[in-house]
């Protein structure tokens, strides 16, 4: 058996070994769709194990369907407790959810996996991948999968280098550019773990920001405004630029904040259960924070 | 059926241009896309179904509709109306066939819609009928076709031995082909090269009376992320909000604007009422929602099905949730 075979076998044991246990209510992986998609899948028998797939393909970062499964499904109940599948980069955003208390951490079964990067719609290695560091969970109750010997290259923030070859100027252009194709359809934000305000801020009747229109200086609002509450939050799963159907380059926006957020704090979003330093850390006056 | 050159439908495209507002196909950064073209040599020729479809050009994603100035006691209230004339060339079949199922509710009850109205009476669809039907499209399951002039008013379709055949629909597609240069046919119009399997589309009933199976909706729509592609993308989704914006505040004189913007049933929020109840408060409720609108609401009320079988949505959602693939589930039923 190849590697991903073993995994899919391992991975599909595991869910029915959690399911017929009842140790969970839910588990959360992916599965095959009608058209060869891989897409996300919500597992409540242990005979749908074996709908289960591992592979490449796995893009989706499920840690954002946490949140449909805090509230109990009658009332009275206890929330459910699930078991989710989760990539290195999508672990991360389990520690924002529980460092922000979210999520309880013993309502969550975290089924870890060796990861060695997915793939972007075009078949190729997704972007992301490329500058990940992490072959394994930072948080995992069962880890599947053998991690590599060879050690990952260092990020470089290489992605970051034609945005900072612009002068301001260029860049406003740049990004003026980029917004005017938005539809403001909010997938970057609804598929974002960290982005979970009952009302967005941008969403609101009664907002005193942005209106309702859908055009420029609103969209502008929204992703600046996005990206900056992302900050120190955000772990680069880029799954906003993934799901974005005008093909924005959000990423982008997240990781200059991402670099700032490392440089002036030591701080990588969700390494470890910890709050985002950006709101709760002030220093003494004249320093550089 | 008219026949003629390239470089005369290029001359009639930038003659069209200077007379009128032309949309036509366009490539924006990697994405074909319907705009607004200077002249002829914008316009994409061969390309596959826009990702977008067209009816933002005659039901904007944000349009201002009231003018209220306030002076002291004085209000002057001004009802803005489109005044445009515009040509929408490249649309296909499935984007008119869009409009007709919109036209329905904006056009055909009383009273109608004014703004869309006046859109629809300053708008002229030249379509070009597609040479293969593309990923997720289904639009000959639906009533439509991809070389359906029905909703059109003039059809282009490319010749075999290069050229276009170009047929008038409708008095307004005879008038604007009033300044195209024919000439003597070559060949014939190209065929369909490609077409989908058929989707079966289940009655009205059969949706309703799956309305309260739970487990079935959850299932489909369990992995749903509420964003509104699906509805953006959707040449016949026609939902939209209100909100007045203050646009400027001084020396005693308050200008506002009444907005109208989409909106989409699958948004969190879209249901949600005063006192903040939601009726609709999980994300398959909300995707029941948008496929018993297109299936048996809609239909039911207005007419026509609120789905022409595009497939837009198919292709540009990033979970899979695939209009038919619930068709044939309903249908299986």
């Amino acid at each position: 058996m190849s590697d991903i075979e073993t995994l899919t076998h391992q991975l599909r044991e595991e869910a029915r070994r959690l399911l017929s246990e009842k140790r969970v209510d839910c588990v959360m992986g992916y599965e095959v769709g009608p058209r060869g998609r891989i897409r996300p899948a919500f597992l409540y028998d242990p005979a749908e194990a074996d709908h289960l797939v591992w592979g490449p393909g796995c893009v989706h970062n499920l840690v954002t369907y946490l949140h449909n499964k805090k509230k109990p499904r009658r009332r009275g109940e206890e929330p459910p407790r699930v078991a989710v599948v989760v990539k290195p980069c999508d672990s991360r955003a389990l520690n924002i959810l529980f460092a922000e208390r979210q999520v309880e951490r013993e309502r969550v079964f975290v089924i870890g996996m060796v990861c060695e990067g997915v793939v972007g719609p075009d078949g190729r290695p997704a972007a992301k991948c490329g500058r990940c560091t992490d072959r394994t969970p930072v948080v995992y109750d069962v880890l599947l999968g053998n991690p590599p010997s060879v050690e990952p290259a260092p990020d470089d923030w290489s992605d970051l280098a034609r945005i900072e070859a612009m002068t301001s100027a260029e860049r406003l252009a740049f990004w003026l550019r980029q917004f005017d194709r938005c539809i403001r359809c909010y997938a970057c934000r609804q598929v974002c773990p960290g982005c979970y305000c009952p009302t967005c801020a941008f969403e609101r009747d009664d907002s005193l920001w942005v209106d309702m229109g859908i055009e420029v200086p609103q969209k502008y609002v929204f992703h600046l405004g996005r990206a900056f509450h992302l900050a120190g939050r955000c772990v680069e799963c880029d799954e906003c630029e993934r799901v974005c159907p005008m093909g924005l380059p959000l990423s982008l926006l997240n990781r200059c904040l991402v670099r700032e957020i490392e440089a002036l704090y030591g701080h990588r979003a969700g390494r470890q259960e910890a709050l985002t330093p950006m709101l709760f850390e002030l220093g003494p006056e004249g320093s550089p924070i | 059926m008219r026949f003629t050159t390239l470089d005369r439908l290029k001359a009639w495209l930038d003659h069209l241009a200077q007379e009128a507002d032309l949309i036509a196909p366009r490539e924006v950064d990697g994405h074909v896309l319907y705009r607004r073209v200077a002249s002829a040599d914008e316009v994409l020729l061969e390309y596959e179904r826009p990702e977008l479809s067209a009816k933002e050009f005659l039901f904007p994603a944000t349009e201002v509709i009231l003018r209220v100035e306030q002076k002291g006691k004085d209000v002057a209230l001004e009802e803005v109306l489109p005044e445009r004339q515009q040509v929408l060339f490249g649309v296909r079949p499935c984007d008119a066939h869009g409009l007709a199922v919109i036209d329905a509710l904006f056009l055909h009850q009383d009273p109608p819609d004014r703004y869309y109205q006046h859109h629809r009476e300053r708008t002229v669809l030249v379509g070009v009928a597609c040479e293969r039907m593309w990923e997720g499209c289904f639009c000959v399951s639906i009533g439509g076709g991809p070389t359906d002039a029905t909703h059109l008013d003039v059809l282009v379709r490319p010749g075999t031995e290069g050229g276009f055949f170009l047929q008038p629909v409708t008095p307004k597609g005879v008038a604007v082909l009033e300044g195209l240069e024919v000439a003597e046919p070559r060949g014939e119009p190209r065929p369909v090269e490609e077409y989908n399997p058929p989707v079966p589309v289940a009655a009205s009933e059969k949706w309703r009376a799956l309305f309260e199976e739970h487990r079935f909706w959850m299932r489909h729509g369990e992995r749903c992320l509420s964003c509104r592609i699906c509805t953006y993308v959707c040449p016949a989704c026609r939902c939209f909000d209100l909100t007045d914006r203050v646009v400027d505040v001084r020396s005693g004189v308050t200008r506002i604007e009444r907005l109208r913007a989409w909106d989409a049933c699958t948004s969190p929020n879209y249901r949600r009422v005063a006192g903040g109840h939601n009726p609709r408060p999980t994300n398959w409720e909300r995707l029941r929602n948008r496929f018993m609108c297109k299936f048996c609401y809609y239909p039911d009320d207005f007419g026509p099905r609120g789905c022409v079988g595009c497939g837009r949505c198919i292709v540009s959602c990033p979970v899979d949730i695939d209009i038919t693939e619930v068709m044939q589930d309903v249908a299986r039923r």
